[in-house]
């Protein structure tokens, strides 16, 4: 079934939107990401404009990580001090994301910008996470009882000034890291018009020694209100949320989540951390392919002033 | 709605056509749309439009070269677009040089009677914007593109709109009712961009125009893809913080829904 979307100016079929809603839902239910770094791609693959893909990804993120907060606030597993302080670092963030986004998209090289931060970011952390897990599943595999965790495990990070005390995550850090990371993210999910989950997760259990069990519900806690904020900047700037084309993929995606939630409770961590890596890294390759090989098309367009810009 | 061309093209009529088919003393043009409003719904996927029309005194003979021939432009609200090209650069292929092209038509189709290019002369089609090889694409001041590769940008720029719909050429596809009435089909894709569109005809003889019409057509969202388009365009905090409440109260939904615990 063919329907118009009234901001993005073009038909799409619904059943196809709704089922990449689904499935990316059921990956970040499965994963506990919000899902923007697989979204985004697929919608602009699919036909959608840049512009339309970004900005309303950032409202399906919203509804995404709003469902699976609520799960999490009920197990009482989110660290609301923790979440507070990266959030006011992503605002900043944000707030720098929009400039640059404006400034790259006049001089042309939004796209590289994009798919050269998908290649490195993305490679980066996969690769990370898939040599992690590897290991970790290695280990118990060959019996070895993994190391646990001390609360004397220190790194440079621990060394630094404007100490916090963070009670539900057991820790006692500086504010400046937490800040720094909140503020990277919020930057990077703004330029890239993802979340940022896969990033978050990751330098909270490495960087802050964050315990697993909070990192999840803390880090959907604070994509929930970057990109609430990110959707209205959207709205009021670029003008490309479509609420219609957000609604068709929200009702799939917090669908598709709640499956993928009930599937991640049966696997274990490392198994989940490796699939998880193989599909960021699988991401990852695909923007590099695009960067290497002769393109199909050496031109391309893009609308500055007027109708439809 | 049925207009007469008016009185410049009577006056061309008199002074070009008279004198030189001697008992014919006008061929005045009237042309008609099927819709002078498209409506965008939900449920839009595309649509033609049709125009009618009556040569009068009109007496086709194919491919008579003296003949009088037909040239049917469809034109949509102007665009200003950026036309880029990728190089390779440090392995890696990016955007190097641009052409920003201004104020070209955000829709372009024309239907003909004959091949364009035997319409008139390339003067003549280059002035009155009929064929895509003669649309008027201004580039602006600033480019770094070199002088010998601006024709390539430019057919890029066309061969790109072609592949998304929104240019067309079809000749030899207006079609004769009767000896002096035609019509033809006008494709309007579902990407079409919103605005006041102009539907221009012209009646050849002799590769001159002897006669031309035009027409207004609207391309307008309505229902709730217009209040949706306005509530953003106009209020976008408004419209920015439903988005948010609608995507936390789906989601909240969900959660509550879907409670396992």
């Amino acid at each position: 079934m063919q329907l118009y979307l009234p901001i993005a100016e073009i038909p799409v079929n619904i059943f196809v939107i709704f089922g990449m809603g689904g499935a990316v839902g059921f990956l970040s239910g499965l994963f506990g990401i919000g899902g923007g770094f697989l979204l985004t791609p697929l919608l602009i693959f699919s036909g959608i404009p840049p512009a339309v893909s970004v900005a309303t990804v950032t409202t399906q993120v919203v509804a995404s990580s709003a469902s699976a907060v609520v799960t999490y606030w009920r197990r009482k597993a989110i660290d609301l001090k923790l979440a507070t302080i990266l959030l006011a670092g992503g605002v900043f963030g944000s707030l720098i994301g929009v400039i640059l986004f404006d400034v790259l998209q006049s001089v042309g090289q939004l796209d590289l910008v994009i798919s050269l931060s998908y290649v490195t970011f993305l490679g980066a952390i996969g690769g990370l996470m898939l040599f992690e897990s590897v290991r970790a599943i290695r280990r118990r595999k060959s019996g070895a009882a993994p190391k646990a965790r001390r609360p004397g495990q220190h790194n440079w990070i621990h060394g630094l000034p404007l100490k916090v005390r963070f009670r539900r995550s057991k820790l006692y850090v500086s504010v400046i890291p937490v800040v720094g990371l909140g503020a990277i993210i919020g930057f990077l999910g703004t330029v890239l018009g993802i979340g940022g989950g896969f990033m978050m997760v990751p330098a909270l259990i490495y960087l802050l020694r964050v315990p697993t069990s909070i990192v999840i519900g803390t880090s959907l806690f604070q994509i929930l209100f970057t990109m609430a904020a990110a959707t209205i900047f959207h709205a009021m700037g670029t003008k490309t949320v479509d609420i219609v084309l957000a609604m068709t993929l929200m009702i799939g995606g917090v669908i598709g989540a709640q499956f993928g939630a009930r599937m991640g409770q049966n696997l274990r961590g490392d198994q989940l951390r490796l699939l998880l890596a193989i599909l960021v890294m699988g991401v990852g390759l695909r923007f590099a392919v695009d960067l290497l090989l002769v393109p199909d098309d050496l031109y391309s367009i893009a609308i500055r002033k007027g109708a439809g810009a | 709605m049925i207009r007469s061309s008016g009185l410049w093209s009577l006056l061309a009529a008199v002074l070009f056509v008279a004198p030189a088919v001697g008992e014919e003393n006008t061929s005045d043009l009237v042309t008609s749309l099927s819709s002078d409003v498209i409506s965008i719904q939900s449920n839009f996927t595309g649509t033609e439009i049709v125009i009618f029309g009556q040569a009068q005194n009109f007496e086709r003979q194919p491919n008579d070269p003296g003949g009088l021939e037909l040239a049917i432009v469809v034109e949509g609200p102007p665009q200003d677009i950026t036309t880029r090209r990728k190089g390779r650069f440090l392995g890696v292929w990016v955007n190097r040089e641009a052409e920003r092209f201004q104020h070209v038509p955000s829709f372009y189709a024309v239907a003909s009677t004959i091949d364009i290019g035997e319409l008139a002369n390339r003067n003549i089609l280059d002035d009155l914007g009929i064929g895509l090889n003669h649309i008027n694409l201004a580039v602006s001041g600033v480019s770094n593109v070199p002088l010998a590769d601006r024709d390539d940008f430019r057919e890029a720029f066309v061969r790109l709109r072609e592949e998304t719909g929104l240019y067309s050429e079809q000749e030899t596809s207006i079609q004769f009712l009767t000896a002096s009435m035609f019509r033809t089909n006008i494709p309007l894709p579902a990407n079409i961009p919103v605005g006041e569109y102009r539907v221009k005809s012209f009646l050849f003889k002799g590769g001159e125009v002897v006669s031309r019409t035009e027409e207004t057509m609207a391309v307008a969202k309505i229902g709730f893809e217009q209040i949706t388009f306005r509530l953003a365009q106009q209020y976008p905090l408004v419209y920015g913080i439903l988005a948010v409440s609608l995507a936390i109260f789906t989601g909240w939904l969900a959660g509550v829904i879907f409670r396992r615990d």
